[in-house]
């Protein structure tokens, strides 16, 4: 009987310690905040180590940078944050001088001991101090290419460093010079036209030198910056609250936008001092099961839809009418990225002159509208070349020859390929990683290269393996996507640069000579037509040589509940909540019928 | 005992050794460079030779291999390749939330099944043993995704019983967020473990010291509870300890799905980016935790039976 017994004391004791101690949960005090899920765990919040996007959406509320992108406008255009007016460049586009905005402050925080917590004052020394942690081989940086090899000297101050096994703080960089305490001149091996987009970027982000002194590595978990949001906390795998910096500059919601802003209400707030919201907690949400529930019980404010969910929140591309009936509205996007096959160049088989007619076979074997049917929802354009709509250099009339599906010309193609209905050509290897999505697209495009007597063997990797083997040349084909840093073509037509082959970010190992100079020529010069000419001539290189088969240029659909307001994606733009409005009114009404 | 103790904590030493060199061979074989991942897709040839040389990967295998069986040995893995945080920092705030799900969810599901197991036993071979007998084995053959997916939607969208997913990691905050997962694992795990324990009690009720204590007169739930039970708990006490050290280590699926912040996410995120630091210290602390656990069965065999001596 006593074991009985205790087993029913054991059970009870449980029991009423897990209910007792359940209360009613209080109401949040993060009620009128910005609530948004984030598909990924972040990593840390140092703009030097933590490159990744979903630790770059809340790095980009806590931190300050030069310039930003415009919020509203389209095209996109780059306009001052921290700056004093955009810069000075010189004649030869080498020299930039930028005034930094005065009274800017950091956050308050115990780190600045000799103000007593409060923050001080951002110094152009800031900013270079900033910059040359991107440098320092001890800080594990994965953020230095936004300058290495443009901004004169740097490069040989990493060498240094790296020598020396400690980098030099005091030392200068040639090419940083603090005029005084708010301008800052950057001087330029070459020109670099790019240079105002990475200056938005996180890893250009300013930092105080007081706090990593403070914190050392951990300054990661307790980031202090200038950005319109201060650091509140971080449960790790969870959530990430940031409140309103109380400090944060004189900035206003943009009064210019596109025609559409007016109709959708994107510049009801306009002038409206920035930011519009009490901060944001943000939800590490991995799963998109929980992640769609959420906001349709109203926990967060807006999402992407998953693609499990698609057909239940659309119908014939229009949104749901139950959802329509809750408020809820459905935005649009085309991403500037673009997803393909990729063939590696250096390959006997598939690259090189030689496998040229073969890569064309099997690039007009693939039906785009059914790859897009299939995998996206619908939620894509067909990808003619590397460069996406809403990039400057897109051009909308291009129209690749070797888009699919035309079955016979591919076999004609294999045929002068040497390999007639796929007779004397090994099988192919394709390597991809363990992703049920990524697996099916490789599985579509296999059955498709098949038709025509392509054999495609399909290798299943962990990520690490998978990038090594691009990385060290020794995936014969793989699936990739790229989304743009800056909304530059350069951006993707480095892609194909030569001397950027692997483990460069070219990992097709695409080197043709008269692709590398026409680089070299468009990269040093500024945004005009006669460089998107150019451009032109590139794209067309790359589309006849296929080393790609391009894909799709995937599109964003996106619900926000009634209550959430001035949403417009940018990818690139990673400072966007302060722009957020949360109408707590509505959203008690509102919230009832959710 | 003590000599016992003293021999099997010796004998422990090898399995350990043979763990860490069999995860430190693997790693290095297919576990795929994390040099290239920690870098990004901006990463040049001359970062990564910088990288590595940080990350000690430049090394002799033998020097990074003594390395780190000195971290075991002082319990401190350092820092995480792909996050750069600190190990024993992801540990510390992991295991909380693990140890929250996991405790409570196991406790009950083992006293559950154990209450269920000698009801079916004292109501054996009858149809309310079968129908019982079905519902386990319906029970076992669903996925346990069905389980997690369709709790969450009826029980936390459909009929708002629950919170959806989410976490507070206050103390008192914390359980509201833990009453689904805590069902959801009860269901996946209860049918296996009742027909396990039915079994583990059925193989002793036929036994002649059982046919003894009945023919003495004793009451079928004396001869249940006193007798039966304690001797059927040898095979129930293996199952039990040796499925706590996998407590520790988390519940990923139900801590994915339900967001709570445990030590599920982490070994697979581990896994996923090459991060062999946190690989090699969630299995060198599931492999001592392990071999702990064998060893407290041994002592527990000898507390509920004392015909087994531990020489």
């Amino acid at each position: 009987m006593s074991t009985i017994r205790i087993l029913v004391v054991i059970s009870l004791i449980i029991s009423s310690f897990v209910l007792g101690s359940c209360s009613k949960k209080e109401e949040s005090q993060f009620e009128n905040y910005v609530h948004e899920p984030l598909k990924s765990s972040i990593k840390g919040m140092d703009p030097v180590i933590s490159s990744d996007l979903y630790s770059g959406i809340v790095m980009g509320q806590i931190y300050s940078t030069l310039l930003q992108y415009n919020y509203l406008q389209r095209p996109i255009i780059v306009e001052p944050l921290d700056a004093d007016g955009m810069p000075q460049i010189s004649k030869d586009q080498k020299t930039y001088t930028f005034k930094i905005k005065k009274g800017l402050m950091f956050h308050d925080s115990p780190v600045f001991k000799a103000t007593s917590g409060k923050g001080r004052e951002v110094t152009a020394e800031d900013y270079i101090y900033s910059w040359k942690r991107l440098a320092d081989p001890s800080a594990h940086s994965d953020g230095f290419w936004v300058f290495e090899g443009k901004v004169k000297g740097f490069k040989e101050w990493r060498d240094e460093a790296v020598k020396l096994g400690k980098a030099n703080y005091s030392q200068a960089v040639p090419g940083l010079t603090a005029v005084d305490q708010h301008t800052l001149k950057i001087e330029l091996e070459k020109p670099y036209p790019q240079l105002l987009f990475v200056l938005t970027m996180i890893p250009a982000a300013v930092l105080p030198h007081e706090a990593i002194e403070f914190h050392g590595p951990e300054f990661q978990n307790n980031p202090v910056g200038s950005g319109p949001y201060k650091f509140h906390s971080w449960v790790r795998n969870s959530t990430i609250v940031l409140d309103r910096n109380p400090n944060y500059m004189n900035e206003v919601y943009p009064s210019k936008g596109e025609p559409s802003d007016s109709a959708n209400g994107n510049l009801a707030d306009a002038g409206k001092k920035l930011p519009l919201n009490e901060g944001v907690v943000f939800t590490e949400t991995v799963e998109d099961q929980p992640r769609f529930l959420n906001f349709r019980k109203g926990v967060f404010d807006w999402v992407e839809i998953p693609k499990d969910n698609f057909d239940s929140a659309v119908k014939n591309d229009e949104l749901a009418s139950d959802m329509v009936q809750q408020g809820v509205r459905l935005t649009k996007y085309v991403d500037p990225d673009v997803t393909f096959d990729s063939f590696n160049m250096d390959d006997p088989i598939v690259g090189g002159a030689k496998g040229k007619f073969l890569r064309q076979a099997i690039s007009l074997t693939v039906d785009p509208a059914e790859l897009i049917k299939k995998f996206y929802n619908d939620r894509a354009v067909p990808a003619h070349g590397p460069i996406p709509p809403s990039i400057s250099g897109y051009d909308p009339d291009l129209k690749n020859p070797y888009k699919g599906p035309r079955l016979e010309k591919a076999k004609e193609l294999l045929k002068k390929a040497g390999y007639p209905g796929g007779q004397g050509l090994p099988e192919l290897k394709y390597e991809t990683y363990q992703g049920s999505t990524a697996r099916q697209i490789v599985e579509y495009l296999q059955q498709r290269a098949s038709l025509i007597g392509v054999k495609i063997k399909i290798n299943a990797n962990t990520w690490p393996e998978f990038l090594q083997k691009q990385k060290q040349r020794k995936a014969q084909m793989f699936g990739m996507a790229w989304s743009a840093d800056y909304p530059d073509a350069e951006n993707f037509l480095q892609l194909f640069y030569g001397p950027n082959g692997s483990p460069g970010p070219n990992n097709s190992n695409y080197n043709n000579p008269e692709f590398n100079k026409l680089y070299e020529q468009a990269s040093v010069m500024p945004d005009n037509a006669a460089r998107n000419v150019i451009y032109r001539k590139m794209v067309a290189l790359v589309v006849e040589d296929t080393p790609w088969i391009f894909d799709t240029h995937r599109k964003s659909y996106v619900l926000q509940n009634g209550w959430f307001h001035n949403h417009k994606r940018n990818l690139m733009n990673l400072n966007y909540i302060k722009y957020y409005r949360v109408d707590k009114e509505a959203k008690a009404q509102l919230k009832k019928k959710l | 005992m003590l000599v016992y103790l003293g021999r099997r904590i010796l004998s422990v030493i090898p399995v350990i050794f043979g763990v860490t060199l069999i995860t430190f061979i693997l790693f290095n074989l297919v576990g795929g460079d994390p040099v290239y991942q920690r870098l990004g897709k901006h990463g040049s040839e001359a970062e990564i030779v910088i990288l590595r040389h940080e990350m000690g990967l430049d090394l002799p295998l033998l020097q990074q291999y003594v390395f780190y069986l000195k971290q075991c040995m002082t319990f401190d893995f350092g820092r995480s390749w792909a996050t750069q945080q600190k190990i024993t920092t992801m540990i510390g705030d992991g295991i909380g939330a693990s140890l929250s799900l996991a405790i409570p969810a196991f406790s009950i599901t083992i006293i559950l099944s154990i209450l269920i197991s000698i009801l079916i036993a004292f109501f054996r071979n009858t149809p309310f043993d079968r129908m019982l007998q079905v519902l386990c084995l319906a029970g076992i053959s669903i996925s346990s995704l069905v389980y997690v997916i369709a709790g969450q939607y009826f029980f936390g969208y459909k009929w708002g019983v629950f919170p959806i997913s989410g976490y507070d990691p206050s103390w008192s905050g914390r359980w509201e967020y833990l009453y689904l997962p805590i069902v959801i694992w009860l269901l996946v795990s209860i049918g296996n473990e009742v027909l396990l324990y039915r079994t583990a009690i059925l193989d002793e009720v036929y036994q002649d010291y059982v046919r003894t204590a009945r023919a003495k007169g004793l009451s079928e739930k004396v001869v249940l509870l006193k007798h039966v039970l304690k001797n059927s708990m040898i095979p129930i006490i293996t199952a039990v300890i040796i499925e706590i050290p996998f407590l520790f280590t988390g519940a990923l699926i139900l801590e994915a799905f339900y967001g709570i912040p445990g030590l599920g996410g982490m070994v697979v995120q581990g896994i996923s980016n090459s991060d062999f630091p946190v690989v090699k210290a969630m299995t060198y602390i599931s492999a001592v935790l392990y071999v702990a656990f064998n060893l407290i069965t041994d002592i527990c065999y000898a507390v509920v039976d004392p015909r087994i001596k531990l020489e």
